[in-house]
């Protein structure tokens, strides 16, 4: 019904001229400011309302028309449930409608900022189609960039400039043959005929190739080169540190953990109690992005990557129903630890108390995660040697293991290997 | 004291066959390695030109670098999309549950049940579990269940299902034909509601309850001696004289693990130690059970001799109570004198003795319940006011429905929990007679022997897929709860009944209902919800209310008939067979279950086979040996089955075991053995387990696989026990060396600062059940490796149990020439059960001999064996003094070999996430459960308290009927293990060899005379 309304309610408001409207409305309120209103919107309503769209409350486009008494819609968004009491029947009307979900007093506005955010509101509102488009068009060129990615262009580029410099070497190499051959020849020594040369291009290969402590120093060079680079790429099979696959979802630690500092702990709770800091649920996620739909970002429209949550778990943002057909989102694992490995988290985050960074990296300002940390038994060992257990000190558990490294080690202090940390059956069992 | 009994595993050793001498002078290898053909002259002398093997090194060059060259695979990680608020990912989730009356937890993992274990607050097994509910979790991902219902061969829905069976009853109804249902004990109340409110919708409708191992004739005789028709429950642990006659209380009959309980807490280290006393424990039994290997004194008796045995011990006890005595045939003196010293003991403990057969002889039944009343036992030992609801079949019923049947009056008929086709005597009857019937439905969850036969087979949920309840005792009710959404288009029975009546009620709501206005009123509670919750949490609920104070019982019965009776009984001439339900296999309905399979027989070591045991003396005359086929003949059935020599097995007498033979269990279960149950016969209305065969040898022979030989003991002082006299006068006795032990040592000590693991086994309390080898399979994903490769002695197991024998005639001279005097010997043999795993040695002969350090000692006294760093030389193998060292010869998992259920996704699921899966060519061993360690440790540390006692415990001392198994922190000087490791009876096994066991053994006490 409602959308129905809205629906044609739009279609009259294009019909009519937007200058019409808002010259219509220009005498209501006082001192609009949009540029204000946006700040004001921004502030205080966009984490129940959008302008095109339902979210917890009404879309706000076109809010005047539907309003009789505009002076009550100021008094509405001051002081809600006083207008409902009140007893104006298109309030009450709303608030049935809307489950009776309390809207919140908004008593510190004055009436012209309320002017201001209703303003930008019937900006926002009738920007609609320019501004589509534009995205469309933005969405297009930011494609077409990334598609291409290293341009085959830019190779070709490369490997031609490459063959032109090569090019002109090996000119300026004749070039300079030349020029010797005629400096010595102006000395006077005697020179073998160019055409006896030309015979013979290599002929100071040659004569490398028949000295015996250069092939000798040459070969062992070789041999050395060789097993340095095969070892170093030889130690690199299995490890693959920086490694950083493509997700399903564009999630970006950078935004959640960086910029609103969310605590790992929120999303990643099993850190704390479990071996695995497992990947938070879909409903997680819904927390907060059942609301946070980043529409500012998209002109109005829901953020791709969260319509993708949505789409998982078969969500329909307009109704605020889940349907029956949910997909589960298949993530792609960052750190591979081999099976035969037992890494336990809540150890490490709990018991230890270390920074999940220690091991994973400035995961806050990774747009998309990779694997900091090589994950090798040698990188594991190192830390067991080298941290302290400071930790032990206030843990029970540790007391009896404390007494034996003072007995023993008088004065030194205790790190991870002292208590067994380097042990086999510690992590493989 | 010294020790000069000799001890041997099997006839093999005792007679130092050649095979068995050859096959143990080889060390590590039973069998010949192929080197020879690999290393002969030929091969050796033949020239490999030069360009062969720069071709063959290329290529190998070339084929590692490329395999090198794999990119590394992308993993996958789902998370749920809607977490349930209980489970966390990577930690267990718990649940109680009841499977085959045993009240248990079902650990979860992200989901999926992958171990059982007993429940510890259940006031009727303690915390105790059988191996055949612990392999019931296996059943679960059984990928040969059916995985939607059937109809007429062809698959369909459940609607249809419903509609063609309530067409067909209602057809039943209008012809006025009858309706039955035939139904295992279920000892459900609700699912007993559901079936009421059937044949109350039905009145043509009758249930008729059918055990395949029935105990009707205890029931029968209560009704006939006191007009209570039921059975009885039993306490052993008020007893200080047990008496059993061929009742395998320990390991089948009614409730063993219960049963077991109780009876150790007369017989454990601590009841050993408070009171300086135990209880007795007299035997008398036709086949060697694990009770008979438990008894203080065991008598051989024939099944023939079973009843007049009863009779005389009831005559004796009868001339000392005033009552009067029956006449029966007489006994042989040496029998007669040990029925009276028997009779002797009980009637100096009066009201603390308990009498129980395993017979399923009216008569016999009726002149136990005599003698117990004459003991006084009723009230205090057996208990019928009280009572056991596990079995309640009635075998009379069975015959009615056979002539209903075949007369045409039945007009359908429902199997649910049973499977009569396989386990009735009289199976051809019974199939012709079904012809007959119009509609028949199973509710089996696999095509078995009967469901074959059936119109509709609607396959029910697997027990850890289920709502449910039951009632195993008088006011004990007991909680089924799923643990896992079903994993096939499987639907619980009570459904399909549930839907034929118009309330449409799922049956969970059912079972929910019927606790609030049946059971909740009767409880006292103030609140449904908080005692259904606490129901659901703890696993059950006693309505004290039904609780009833045992009363004494007197008989006072004319014995006459019951003496002509056994008369008759023992009136038989030929070799007699015993049919009994073996411990690991039961009544054959998990038949398809490789972990049950492969869990040797806790007497004769056998695995993935029936066999007949047979006595050494017949075997002797009749020229047979071990793995010879025989026939066995009763009447127009005959089986033919390898005979395995049995000591302890009555001469003149065979045993089959039931429960085997099954045709149509599933891929792993199908075919091994033969079916025993056509030899049941019927006396006094009953199924009787015993009858007179005839036995020939067909000159053929047939391979079994056994693990009792599987390394010898040469002769080493490793068991040792003593007498209930010599304890008391010195607790130490029997368990000192008895050889000099001079202790030089070649290593370190190694500091153990923190914790120091270790383990007691009491083996005075081990039954010998293999409950610890099943749940460590659970726990530790052993590999399941099949009949072949134990043959090849490369079961996996990492937990065995050696059973020793001993001779008992008084003065049979033991000398390595001549063990025993007479072939009778063998009949009298007194067995020791020694569970043998990794003993984690201090000074471990594994360890020195791993070239790449892959046996490690840690800092808490544990021998660590690293799979990853393992190249498999097996040098730790075969310097493992206690021969606990497992070798992967193969990838048992995935392996189209190994068909097991490693081999597919399903049966994977069983699969412990925190241990690893070994690979070939590695070498394992038991870990003392490290994984539990570790886990036990993490959760003290986050808590941040010390690591209390009994948190952590490995898998076997965690299933443990018997709480034999004890482990912990010996560190810890108040710890259970480090006070058990102090007791006198402690001793290690080969000491002297300084080795350092961290696995200590508390001697076996023998309540008898020498």
């Amino acid at each position: 019904m409602f959308k129905n309304a809205l629906l044609n309610f739009k279609k009259t408001a294009l019909k009519s001229s937007i200058l019409m409207v808002a010259v219509l409305f220009a005498g209501i309120v006082q001192a609009q400011d949009p540029a204000e209103g946006e700040t004001l919107f921004k502030q205080n309503c966009t984490s129940c309302h959008a302008v095109k769209r339902k979210v917890v409350g009404p879309a706000l486009a076109g809010v005047q028309e539907r309003w009789a008494d505009k002076a009550l819609l100021v008094k509405f968004i001051q002081n809600s449930q006083a207008v409902i009491n009140g007893g104006d029947a298109y309030s009450k009307e709303l608030y049935a409608k809307y489950n009776n979900t309390v809207m919140p007093a908004h008593a510190f506005l004055s009436d012209a900022q309320v002017g201001s955010i209703l303003a930008y509101v019937d900006v926002e509102a009738n920007k609609v189609e320019e501004v589509t488009a534009d995205a469309g068009k933005a969405g297009e060129g930011a494609g077409s960039s990334e598609d291409g990615g290293i341009s085959a262009t830019s190779i070709w580029t490369l490997i031609l400039v490459i063959a032109i410099l090569f090019g002109i070497i090996l000119v300026m190499n004749r070039v300079i043959g030349t020029l010797e051959r005629l400096i010595l020849q102006k000395n006077g020594v005697e020179i073998t005929p160019e055409i006896e040369q030309r015979g013979e291009p290599f002929a100071g290969l040659k004569q490398l190739a028949n000295n015996k402590r250069f092939v000798l120093i040459a070969s062992i060079l070789f041999v050395i080169t060789l097993a340095v680079l095969g070892y170093q790429d030889l130690m690199k099979i299995g490890i693959d540190q920086g490694y950083q696959p493509k997700q399903p979802i564009a999630f970006s630690h950078e935004i959640h953990a960086g910029q609103y500092k969310i605590n790992c702990q929120y999303c990643h709770s099993g850190a704390y109690k479990s071996k695995s800091a497992s990947i938070p649920s879909a409903n997680v996620c819904m927390n907060c992005h059942k609301y946070v739909q980043a529409t500012e970002k998209y002109n109005g429209n829901i953020s791709p990557e969260i319509s993708k949550i949505y789409a998982a778990l078969d969500y329909n943002p307009e109704t605020q129903a889940y349907g029956n057909n949910p997909k589960p989102i298949e993530w792609v694992r960052v750190h591979n630890l081999q099976d035969f490995v037992y890494f336990p988290h809540s150890q490490h985050v709990k018991v230890a108390g270390i920074e999940c960074q220690k091991c994973h990296g400035p995961v806050q300002e990774m747009k998309e995660v990779y694997q900091f940390a090589p994950l090798t038994m040698g990188w594991c060992i190192n830390c067991h040697q080298e941290t302290q257990m400071d930790h032990a000190k206030d843990n029970a558990y540790y007391a009896r293991l404390i007494k034996a490294h003072e007995a023993l080690k008088k004065g030194e202090s205790m790190t991870v290997s002292n208590i067994g940390g380097l042990e086999c059956v510690k992590c493989h069992y | 004291m010294e020790n000069t009994t000799k001890y041997w595993k099997g006839l093999e050793e005792l007679e130092q066959s050649p095979a068995f001498v050859e096959a143990n002078s080889r060390g590590e290898f039973a069998e010949e390695l192929p080197v020879e053909n690999l290393l002969n002259d030929s091969v050796l002398e033949s020239s490999t030109p030069r360009r062969n093997f720069l071709k063959a090194m290329g290529f190998g060059m070339g084929a590692v670098t490329l395999a090198a060259c794999n990119r590394t695979p992308v993993h996958k990680s789902i998370p749920y999309l809607v977490k349930p608020e209980e489970i966390t990912p990577g930690v267990a989730t718990y649940y109680t549950t009841t499977i085959k009356g045993e009240q248990v937890l079902v650990k979860t993992r992200e989901g999926r049940p992958i171990k059982i274990e007993g429940n510890k607050l259940s006031p009727i097994t303690k915390g105790g579990v059988s191996s055949r509910v612990q392999a019931s979790v296996l059943d679960l991902y059984d990928n040969g269940r059916l995985a939607e219902p059937m109809m007429n061969g062809a698959a369909t829905t459940w609607e249809n299902v419903d509609a063609a069976t309530k067409e067909a009853l209602s057809t039943a109804a209008s012809n006025s034909k009858q309706i039955r249902v035939l139904a295992a004990s279920m000892a459900s109340p609700s699912t007993q509601a559901v079936l009421d409110q059937f044949v109350a919708m039905y009145p043509n409708s009758k249930v008729i309850t059918y055990d395949a191992v029935s105990n009707s004739a205890i029931i029968n005789a209560h009704k006939n001696s006191f007009d209570k028709a039921v059975l009885p429950s039993y306490n052993f642990a008020n007893a200080d004289v047990i008496v059993g006659f061929n009742a395998d209380f320990l390991g089948t009959w009614i409730s063993p693990v219960e049963f077991t309980k109780q009876y150790v807490s007369k017989r454990n280290a601590n009841y050993l130690r408070e009171n300086r006393n135990m209880s007795k424990h007299v035997q008398f039994e036709t086949s060697l059970s694990i009770t008979g290997t438990k008894a203080d004194n065991r008598v051989v008796i024939k099944p023939s001799q079973e009843g007049l045995a009863i009779a005389h011990l009831y005559n004796a006890l009868a001339s000392a109570n005033g009552a009067s005595s029956i006449k029966v045939a007489d006994l042989p003196a040496d029998k007669m004198e040990q029925i009276i010293a028997t009779a002797n003991l009980l009637n100096s403990a009066k009201g603390a003795s308990i009498v129980v057969s395993g017979s399923n002889d009216v008569s016999v039944q009726i002149l136990v319940n005599a003698i117990n009343s004459l003991l006084g036992n009723y009230g205090k030992t057996v208990d019928i006011d009280n009572v056991s609801f596990v079995k309640q079949g009635n075998e009379a019923e069975i015959n009615e429905l056979i002539a209903e049947m075949s007369k045409g009056e039945v007009g359908a008929v429902m199997f649910y929990g049973t499977n009569p086709i396989y386990t009735l005597p009289k199976a051809a009857e019974f199939k012709a007679a079904l012809a007959k019937v119009p509609f028949t439905l199973s509710f089996a969850d696999r095509v078995d022997e009967t469901a074959a036969l059936c119109t509709v087979i609607a396959p029910d949920n697997h027990v850890l897929e289920s709502w449910n309840d039951a009632m195993l005792q008088s006011g004990h009710y007991s909680i089924v709860q799923p643990t896992i959404a079903p994993v096939y288009n499987t639907r619980q029975a009570q459904a399909l009944f549930l839907n034929l009546g118009t309330s449409g009620m799922n049956y969970y709501d059912f079972v929910v209902a019927n606790w609030k206005n049946v059971i909740y009123p009767k409880s006292g509670a103030s609140n449904f919800t908080s005692f259904w919750n606490k129901a659901l949490q703890e696993g059950f609920a006693t309505v004290a209310s039904q609780v009833q104070t045992p009363k004494s019982y007197s008989f006072n019965k004319d014995l006459n008939q019951v003496a002509d009776s056994i008369n008759r009984a023992s009136n038989v001439n030929g070799t007699e067979l015993f049919l009994y339900e073996s411990v690991n296999m039961g009544d054959g309905a998990s038949a398809n279950n490789p972990w049950l399979l492969e869990l040797p027989d806790p007497i004769s070591k056998v695995t993935w086979d029936n066999y007949v045991a047979i006595s050494k003396k017949q075997a002797v005359e009749l020229g047979i040996q071990d793995e010879d086929v025989v026939e066995v003949k009763a009447g127009n059935y005959s089986i033919t089955l390898p005979a395995v020599i049995q000591p302890g097995q009555a001469n003149g007498t065979i045993s089959i075991a039931l429960g085997w033979g099954r045709t149509a269990a599933g891929k792993a279960g199908n075919d091994i053995g033969k079916n025993a149950y056509p030899f049941i016969v019927e006396v006094n209305g009953s199924h009787h387990f015993a009858t007179v065969v005839e036995i020939t040898k067909t000159g053929e022979t047939y391979p079994i696989a056994r693990t009792q030989i599987h390394g010898s003991i040469e002769g080493r002082d490793i068991v040792r026990e003593t007498t209930l006299s010599n304890y008391k006068e010195d607790p130490a006795s029997g368990s000192q060396s008895s050889t000099n032990i001079h202790m030089y040592d070649l290593w370190d000590e190694h500091r153990k600062d923190g914790h120091h693991w270790g383990m007691a086994i009491d083996m005075n309390a081990c039954t010998g059940c293999g409950a610890c080898i099943t749940s460590c399979n659970a726990e530790n994903n052993v590999a399941v490796v099949g009949k072949t490769e134990v043959r090849r002695r490369r079961e996996m197991h990492w937990i065995r149990i050696d059973r020793y024998y001993t001779f008992n005639a008084e003065g049979t001279s033991t000398s390595k020439e001549k063990e025993y005097n007479k072939l009778e010997d063998f009949e009298n043999i007194s067995v020791v059960h020694q569970p043998m795993m990794c003993q984690h040695c201090d000074h471990a002969s594994c360890e020195t001999v791993c070239p790449v350090l892959a046996s490690m000692h840690s800092s808490e006294g544990l021998n660590q064996q690293v799979y990853n760093r393992c190249v498999g030389t097996r040098y730790c193998a075969n310097n493992c003094a206690y021969k606990v060292r497992r070798f992967n010869w193969f990838n048992y998992a995935d392996n189209n070999e190994f068909d097991f259920h490693m081999n597919n996704d399903l049966g994977k699921m069983v699969l412990n996430p925190d241990v690893t899966v070994r690979s070939r060519g590695v070498m394992e061993k038991c870990t003392f459960c490290v994984q539990r360690i570790q886990a036990g440790k993490l959760q003290a540390r986050t808590e941040g308290k010390p690591l209390a006692d009994g948190v952590v415990e490995t898998a076997c001392a965690n299933a443990c009927p018997a709480n034999a198994i004890t482990f912990g922190d010996i560190n810890d000087p108040n710890s259970k293990v480090s006070q058990l490791l102090k007791n006198e009876r402690t001793y290690y096994v080969l000491e002297e060899i300084n080795t350092q066991p961290g696995v200590g053994y508390l001697t076996v006490v023998r309540n008898n005379k020498a």
